[in-house]
């Protein structure tokens, strides 16, 4: 059993790499669900967390720990204002509309951010990066991901909670399953839907700054989040919170069990691959039930 | 309005044919290689994207396998051209299969699964280093031997030549309406008897095949390619920008669409240096928000008469049939 | 041989029966309607018969091929054309482009389309807006252009999905006197789903009444209207109201 510890070590990761993912996806299953619209832009949102959590780290010393919370608020609005300047303009209009203009303006947050801080790669220094907690000899854990992970469980818990129990949660969830008698309930379907949208995106820059402590930064680092983001909301059931919470560990373990067994590189390959399977072979997902 | 079309789109292209008469530069060469190449893959796009309306995000993935089989051909030996020929076969083999794959979904789950294919094959260019060098990429046998640039130009040119007479044929054949009804509404088309399948994966390979020709183009103009330049997601983007830009659907759209944004990105890009890149993200939302036909599709709206309260009439005589 | 014939056909969408051993034929140069109220299974049974769906149980029979399999392009092109109740015009494509693309069933020739097309639009007197764009018509006029367009594809048996729903009574009349001239077409045989009854009465040879995806009674339209069954599914207060 050579490969055992190596194993439940990549496993135990991939539990708390995954736990980030999970919070990026249930954003975008958010969004997805109310709104019907795929959020090309979701990963570039991510990295607007990551870049103002950055920033307020550099320039006041503000820990990301602390500093993603003011990044959550900044991203609310951010992602609330986008829905009424644009995204509300467009409702109606063909799938393929909505895919380009969040692609653009994911093209606009990931260029205006190059032109703004450049192309380089930053990292900040924590004092707690190299720290490690040991369980037994074989397998330790990095301290800040695990703190990363317990903040995003938390989170994650807490949006869980929003949707299903809040007046908010249960308005979006009307509109989810059914757009056209929700706004005959007293609904007020685009205030719910510029809400959710903004919670979904702060859920994703949330996750950008939890992900600062141990992730390099760049402009385009949100891009393959945008894709896994997707992988998520197929794979557990489109619209599903709880579906692409699951999704998003699943998504961690697998990706470092195939940096294990594999190799780093073929990790986003297997995402895709798997995301490719799933939406031929079951198109309803895995771990959610579809919402129609 | 489709004749119309038709004779700007013949006239600007024999224009650039004659081109070479007055452009000396290398650099001017290089900058109308773009427009023509992406006016030719734009074309190419707009078969799938703008008449059937599958909007597809994944077509780098034909354009790197153009790219990348022409390298490889050539590498094991082949001739350059045949090699070029080789490798338009194999993207059609990729496009068949990801049109077996993703036609079987709609909407954006069909965009999605197009980005997802092009993406894997990105990373196998990445990671199977043993063939492709991985990111140290390969290099890519010029096709011509003499005055390169021009007469990659000319190439392209006559791309766009070929991609503009199959969408001319197509918009006005039997196919070419078939693919109008999928784009319309494919339970209709199905209920007037379309395959709507076989052709949707038939002009997806016609237009793999087209984009693969120009990805070959694009990689002999570099003389090297790296899986990120030519497999990368903004290629398909910016193909279907062009063709939306210009009008999808449309017979003249993506001409409009690539001499735009090819000439504004690099004038910007010697005015801003870096600043250009915002051009692509800024025209998008413009284009859905003021152009969602494009130009030449709000243009063409314009001078079509309008269906206001239009009823069938009473009056007319009824015609029996034989 | 009848020329469309159902055995037992069931049609289960997850745990909800939608129908229940439904058996009819219909025969050449017969006009039959199918009546029931709202989620009898009425459309239901004409996607079964038209391809988009296939039975849970029992076999279809178009001109004694089994059709229950059949794929919805492969059923048009046996000769069963259809039109749809929410009307699903192309709506980039105008009122000949619609109707060229039923008749390119039978050519490849634009042109060749084109005139069929002409000839199925001014049967219906739709040739005045031949060249407007589908879109923006209003509902009576894509009614119509549903029947052009599956007219076009000259088919044997027609499908006609509450095409005079929505319409006026006297539009509704005026429509079902053109329908009757349908067989001119070489149509052998028409199918209706309708609600609204003087047109069927006027039009049916023959009524089928289903109710919760069940037969409840088959006859010519002047017995089903009489049978305490069918009054009390469907009929009753309707058929008194209208005073037929």
């Amino acid at each position: 059993m050579d490969s055992f510890f190596p194993a439940l070590q990549a496993i135990l990761n991939g539990v708390l790499t995954g736990a980030l993912y999970s919070l990026i996806g249930m954003g975008m299953a958010l969004i997805f669900g109310v709104m019907r619209i795929v959020n090309f832009a979701h990963g570039a949102f991510m990295m607007v967390g990551m870049y103002a959590t950055y920033v307020l780290f550099e320039r006041t010393g503000l820990n990301p720990y602390f500093g993603f919370l003011a990044s959550a608020i900044y991203l609310f609005l951010l992602g609330y204002l986008f829905y009424w300047g644009l995204l509300k303009r467009i409702q109606g209009q063909s799938d393929f509309m909505q895919i380009l203009l969040t692609l653009g303006c994911g093209l606009i947050l990931t260029d205006g951010t190059q032109l703004l801080f450049g192309a380089d790669y930053h990292q900040i220094n924590l004092a707690l990066l190299g720290k490690n907690v040991h369980l037994g000899r074989q397998i330790s854990l990095n301290a800040p991901w695990l703190i990363s992970f317990g903040i995003a469980l938390a989170l994650g818990a807490l949006l869980y909670f929003f949707v299903m129990h809040t007046m908010h949660g249960r308005a979006a969830r009307a509109i989810a399953q059914n757009p056209y008698a929700a706004p005959l309930m007293g609904i007020n379907v685009h205030r719910v839907q510029a809400f959710s949208f903004g919670v979904g995106v702060a859920a994703a820059g949330i996750a950008g700054g939890l992900l600062l402590p141990v992730f390099y930064l760049y402009p385009t680092v949100g891009d393959q989040f945008t894709l896994k983001a997707f992988v998520m909301v197929v794979l557990g059931g489109m619209g599903s919170i709880q579906g692409a919470a699951i999704a998003g560990l699943v998504l961690g373990v697998v990706e470092n069990l195939t940096s294990l067994f594999w190799g780093n590189e073929w990790a986003l390959a297997v995402d895709f691959v798997i995301f490719l399977l799933v939406l031929s072979l079951r198109p309803s997902g895995i771990f959610g039930s579809q919402r129609v | 309005m489709r004749r119309a079309q038709l004779l700007i789109a013949i006239l600007s292209v024999s224009l650039s044919l004659a081109a070479p008469l007055v452009v000396r530069s290398d650099y001017l060469f290089q900058v109308l290689f773009r427009v023509s190449l992406f006016a030719a893959l734009g074309l190419a796009w707009n078969l799938v994207g703008g008449y059937a309306g599958q909007l597809s995000l994944g077509h780098a993935a034909y354009f790197g396998a153009g790219a990348y089989g022409l390298a490889l051909f050539s590498k094991a030996g082949i001739h350059p051209w045949s090699a070029l020929l080789l490798a338009v076969l194999v993207a059609v083999l990729f496009a068949a299969l990801i049109g077996g794959v993703s036609f079987r979904l709609r909407g954006p789950y069909f965009t999605l699964s197009t980005i997802a294919f092009a993406e894997v094959l990105r990373l196998a260019a990445k990671n199977l280093v043993s063939i492709t060098s991985g990111d140290v990429g390969l290099p890519v046998p010029g096709l011509f031997a003499k005055s390169f640039v021009r007469s990659l130009y000319l190439a392209a040119v006559l791309l766009t030549a070929v991609t503009l007479g199959i969408t001319a044929w197509v918009s006005r054949s039997k196919f070419g309406y078939y693919l109008m009804a999928i784009r319309e509404d494919e339970d209709t088309a199905l209920s007037v008897g379309v395959n709507a399948a076989r052709s949707k994966l038939m002009v997806l390979l016609l237009s793999a095949a087209l984009t693969a020709l120009g990805g070959g183009l694009y990689g002999s103009l570099f003389l090297f390619i790296v899986p990120d330049q030519v497999f990368s997601i903004d290629i398909s983007v910016e193909m279907a920008i062009v063709a939306m830009l210009g009008g999808a659907g449309t017979i003249l759209g993506p001409l409009i669409g690539a001499a735009i944004l090819e000439s504004a990105a690099e004038l910007l890009k010697n005015l801003f240096h870096e600043a250009h890149l915002l051009i692509y993200g800024i025209l998008i939302v413009l284009v859905v928000l003021f152009l969602p036909e494009g130009i030449t599709g709000s243009l063409a709206h314009r001078l079509r008469p309008r269906s206001a309260m239009a009823a069938p009439s009473s009056k007319e005589p009824d015609t029996v049939p034989k | 041989m009848p020329l469309l014939g159902l055995h037992g056909v069931s049609k289960k969408f997850g745990g909800l029966l939608a129908l229940n051993q439904v058996s009819f034929s219909i025969h050449e140069g017969e006009v039959a309607f199918i009546v029931g109220p709202n989620g009898a299974g009425k459309t239901t049974l004409f996607n079964l018969i038209a391809g988009v769906f296939h039975p849970s149980e029992g076999s279809i029979h178009f001109q004694g091929q089994e059709i229950s399999q059949l794929s919805p392009d492969r059923a048009v092109r046996l000769g069963i054309g259809r039109t749809f109740q929410i009307v699903r015009p192309l709506r980039n494509l105008t009122v000949l482009e619609n109707t060229m693309l039923g008749a390119f069933l039978h050519t490849t020739s634009p042109a060749r389309a084109a005139q069929e097309a002409e000839k199925v639009l001014r049967f219906l007197h739709m040739g005045n807006i031949m060249h407007l764009p589908a879109r923006g018509l209003p509902l009576p006029t894509l009614k119509r252009l549903e029947i052009t367009r599956a007219l076009a594809t000259r088919p044997k048996l027609i499908l006609l999905d509450e095409v005079v729903a929505g319409l006026s009574t006297a539009e509704a009349l005026a429509l079902a006197e053109l329908l009757r001239r349908l067989p001119e077409w070489g149509i052998g045989a028409i199918a209706g789903v309708e609600h609204v009854m003087p047109v069927v009465m006027r039009m049916a040879d023959r009524v089928i009444v289903l109710d919760h995806g069940t037969m409840i009674g088959e006859g010519k339209p002047e017995e089903m209207v009489r049978k305490p069954e069918v009054i009390e599914a469907y009929l009753g207060s309707k058929y008194k109201e209208l005073g037929l």
